[in-house]
Formats: C-alpha cells, structure tokens, sequence
C-alpha cells in the first residue's frame, strides 16, 4: 500500500498526468478491496448525473471570450477614469480590474496576460518603480477567486457537498479584504509619489462609460442574479455566456468568427481537464472512504494537534506547499476529500473552510519556486523568474497577513450567511 | 489514423482530420448545451417551467463535453500534471522520465477504456434508459471510446520522445 503510493507519487513528480496517477490509485484500491473495476466508470459517469457542472464549461468558455475581446482594455479605461485621479489610483486599478477579471475568468493566468500587459506599462509610465510594479501585476493576477462567479469555489462546493451560493456570499468580505490590504499597501509604498495620474474629467468617465456599455450590466446582473438568489449558478453561466457571445461577437465584433473554434477548443481542453480529473476523483474518493482513510487520517493529525488554532496554522502550511506544487482544481479534487473530516474533527466550518482553501491557493499561485503566475508574469514581461520572485515578495507577506485574518477571523465569512 | 505523423512536415493529414473532428464535435456539443441552457433560462423566466428532457440531455451533454475536451486534451498534451522533477534532470533522464510516464498513462488509459466498456455492455444487456425511453449506452459510449483514444495518443506520441529536440513540432 505505502510502496504503491509512492511509486504513484513518483510518478506524478515525473510528469505523469494527475487524471492517470488517481485512476491508477482507484483501480488499485477497489481490485485490492476485490470490488469489479466496472465501479470507476460508473463513478466516472457520476458527471453526468451532477447537475451544477454545467455551469463550468459555460463559464469556462465565455471567460475564454472575454479573454480574446478587448474587454480588458476597457475595463481598464474605465476604472482608470473613475479613481485613477486618486493619489496612487492607478495601483488601486490595478487591484480593482485583477480582481473584477479574474472571478470572470477564472484566474488560469489570463488575467495577468490580458489585464497586466496592459497596466505593466501605465505603471512604470506614471513613476512606480519597476520592481514595484512587477510585484503588483504579478500578485493581483491571483486575485478575485474569491467573488462569483469563480470556479474553483464552485468545484469546492461540488466536492463537499455545501451550497455555493453561500461560499459565494462567504466569499465577498475576505475576497475585499485581501485587496484592500494589497490596496493599502500600494498607497504606503508610494506615499512619495503621489501625483495623480491625471485630473478627474467628467468627459472622460463619460466616453469610458459609453464605450463599455454594453459590457457593464454584465456583472450587474450576473452577480447580482447570484447574489440575490434570482438565477441558480447554472443559469448565471447560462446568461453570461449568451450575453458575452451576443457582446463580444455581434456588437463590438472583435472576436472573428473564425477565432471561434480555436477558443472552443482551448476553453473545452481546460474543462475536459478539470472534469476528467473530477469525475476520476469520484471514484478514488469514494475508495478511500471504503478504506476509511479519512479516518486513519483524523487518528494520526489528533495525535499531534490539539486545538483548532494548531490545525489551522497547520493547515495554511500544508495549503501553501499544496498550491506551490499543483494547480487549483487538482488540489481541490485531491485534497478536500481528505480535508474536510478531519477539518469536521477540528470544528471548522466546512464554508469557512471553503473560502481559507481559496485564499491559501491564490497565494500558493504566487509562492517561489514554482508558483505558477510568477512563471507565466516572467514569460509575459520578459524577465527573470528570480527578479518577479524578487519583486513578488513583499506583497506575498502581506496577502499573507489577509489569509492569517481570514482563516482566524471566521466572522469575515461567516457573518452573512443565514444558518 | 494507423501511425504519427512524420516529425518535419507538421501536421499529416491523419493529424489535421482528428483534429478537425475534434473540434467539429465540441463545438456542436458546446453549442447544444448553451442553447438548450438559455432556453432553459427563457422558458422558466416566461412560462414558469422548463422543458421536462433538458436537464437530463444538459447532464449527458456535459459529460460529453468533459470527455471530448479529455480526448483534445491529450492531443494538445496539456492534461494537469505536477512536473515537479523532470524539468531539474538532465536530458536523457528527462527523456526517460518521459517514456515512462507516458507508457504508464497508456497503460492505466487502457485498462479505464477496458472496463468503461464492460460498463457500457453492461448497460446495454440490462437496457438500461435515459431521457424517458432511449437506450444510454450509445450515450455512455464516448467513455471508452475517450480513453481508448486517450491510451491511444499516448502510445502514438512514444517516438516523439526518440528524437532529437529540434523544437517546434513536439507538444507544448
């Protein structure tokens, strides 16, 4: 059992696909529990009897979209317009149009490529030093997974089994929390440069707005339909991607047609990804559950860790480590499973737990050496993985802070939901 | 579609028709699944109840998407892995490390292909049904066909790992 799991870890490092590592591990399991092996695909077909999983190729695909569009560029005019004219504004845009960005897109490093090529030079033209600015565009990328309609926190609450409208509404004050600390942050870093970026004018609020008006009610109603209870997540997908295609493709024509199937075809990839791992993961969990691993699991971690504070900090640890070395939606078909017993065991709410999950990974996307953004922020802006290590530091301890406070401040996701 | 296409020239003709069914196929079930979805939409908004079929053939049309997006996937050779060591060893290891990993996804791809078709013939003898009264197992048929595909790119990609790295036509 212990030599077959590491032959399986083994492999994994070396670059096997994670989908055959755990059917590999699923098979092993129930022929050694001497169940017929005909019981991983019928797990495997247990996609297509999980209704809200619609809403992930839907979103998947019209984040793909936007992605193409130009909508990121407007965004950031927008938001420019609006509190650029602030000291140190356009640093808040950042943070602002990151986030805004990446809850619609899911935050597989489209953000930094779409939205930071476009800041990366704004910043360094209006007097942020480089380093700072690399740091900022490269951090802020991660940003945003906390607010609807994100994916990864709809695959949480797939595998655990908890109502994502309420780790969506969890997610609202903590996910402003860690941009208010980056935002903070920004500011006290460049107290010496305060000059605005340019005087507030009415004109140019008005010709950003109009520009990006048929874009604008589409976090309206898609956020406030999920936040108001008014459209199931599903249907939310439903509406924005028909929104996003009539937007993108009829009225600002800026995604040819003839781009179409090659963005079908890399957003249905990313999803055939996630799903085949999933839908995988169904099965492996289902033996572990057999095999009681989640308990074997709560009988070795009680034995070291008393108390909730010590299982928590541990946890961040184990989290962290997890991010840096796994991309979001493994870890959480990998990890969750086996995390929320023991969690349970703790007296963490599975919600609040949810959205510590979440945090931690953004900030995993980030750490050295292998964080995947700060890979994909070198090859964007052309410099050294070291020097975005480098430049990335300071704002990783302080989103570091805003996970410390949101994994030990439950009230901050908490609060609002109705029990 | 009997052997890899030659290293140089891009893309066979073998290449270009799979993918270009791939891509046919996605789009169709990609498409499909918007548009019932919207209707859904539309349907409950306006009349208050939705078609009685469309969740279940939405179901059955994301675990086709899952599937084919799976098949696309390790065409493009972009399944989610964790490649911690193999970029750190040097190249013959590396190369290896590669005909290992890659012999092994064939292996267990094959033996999922292997047992997601004894499901399937299961299905079929018992008569099992979906959406009221047709047959599922056409419907569950894309999942050996997916991972004997699957299996199959990986055992036809082998000798990408042989030859010597001149860049361009590998995966990415």
């Amino acid at each position: 059992m212990i030599l077959t799991s590491l032959v399986l870890v083994l492999l994994a490092v070396l670059g096997a696909p994670l989908f055959a590592i755990i059917g590999a591990g699923a098979l092993l399991g129930f022929s050694r529990a001497g169940v017929d092996l005909t019981a991983v695909p019928i797990e495997i077909y247990g996609i297509a009897e999980t209704p809200i999983l619609l809403a992930i190729p839907l979103f998947t695909f019209a984040g793909y979209i936007l992605g193409e569009s130009r909508a990121a560029a407007r965004l950031v005019r927008l938001s420019s317009a609006l509190i650029g004219w602030l000291p140190g504004g356009l640093a808040m845009v950042a943070v602002a149009t990151c986030s805004l960005f990446t809850a619609f897109t899911g935050g597989s490093g489209v953000t930094i490529i779409a939205i930071g090529a476009l800041l990366f030079p704004a910043l360094v033209q209006a007097g942020y030093s480089e380093r700072f600015t690399l740091g900022l565009v490269t951090s802020s990328g991660s940003l945003g997974l906390l607010f609807a309609p994100s994916l990864p926190l709809i695959i949480y609450g797939i595998i655990a089994e908890v109502s994502i409208d309420s780790l969506f509404v969890a997610g609202i004050v903590p996910g402003i929390l860690m941009m208010l600390c980056l935002a903070a942050f920004c500011l006290w870093r460049n107290r010496a440069n305060r000059r605005p970026l340019a005087e507030f004018s009415w004109r140019e609020v008005r010709v950003a707005i109009r520009e990006s008006i048929w874009e604008l009610p589409l976090p309206v109603v898609v956020l406030g339909g999920i936040y108001s209870g008014f459209f199931a997540v599903s249907e939310a997908a439903a509406v924005t991607v028909v929104y996003v295609l009539v937007v993108e493709l009829l009225i600002y024509r800026e995604v040819p047609l003839r781009r179409l199937p090659v963005i079908v075809r890399n957003s249905m990839v990313l999803v055939g990804g996630i799903l085949l791992i999933l839908g995988i993961s169904l099965a492996s969990t289902n033996y572990m559950i057999d095999a009681q691993v989640p308990q074997q699991l709560i009988e070795i971690v009680t034995r070291y860790v008393s108390d909730q504070t010590s299982f928590l900090l541990l946890l961040i640890c184990f989290l962290l480590l997890i991010g840096c070395i796994l991309h979001i939606f493994s870890a959480l078909v990998l990890v969750v499973p086996l995390m929320l017993p023991v969690a349970a065991r703790y007296g963490v709410n599975p919600v609040h737990l949810g959205i510590i999950f979440v945090a931690t990974m953004e900030l995993g996307y980030l750490l050295p050496p292998i964080g995947l953004n700060l890979y994909i922020a070198s090859y964007r802006f052309n410099r050294p993985v070291l020097d975005v290590c480098i430049a990335t530091l300071p704002f990783i301890l302080i989103l570091f802070v805003a996970v410390l406070l949101i994994t030990f401040v439950p009230a901050l996701s908490l609060a609002f939901i109705q029990k | 579609m009997s052997e890899a296409a030659p290293a140089d020239d891009g893309p066979g003709p073998a290449e270009r028709l799979g993918r270009w069914i791939e891509n046919a196929l996605l789009a169709l079930v990609l498409f499909a699944m918007i548009g019932i979805a919207a209707a859904q939409v539309l349907l409950r908004g306006v009349l208050g109840g939705g078609l009685a079929w469309a969740d279940e053939a939405l179901r059955l049309l994301v675990l086709w998407s899952a599937m084919l997006g799976a098949i696309a996937a390790s065409r493009d050779n972009v399944h989610l892995r964790i490649d911690l060591l193999s970029r750190f060893l040097p190249e013959t290891s590396r190369r290896l490390a590669a005909v290992l990993v890659d012999v092994f996804a064939a292996v267990i791809s094959g033996v999922l292909a292997w047992y997601s078709w004894r499901f399937v013939a299961g299905s079929r003898e018992f008569e099992d049904v979906v959406l009221r009264d047709w047959p599922a197992w056409p419907f569950q048929a894309i999942l050996p066909t997916a991972f004997a595909l699957i299996a199959y790119r990986y055992v036809a990609d082998l000798p990408r790992h042989f030859r010597p790295r001149t860049g361009g036509s590998g995966g990415r």
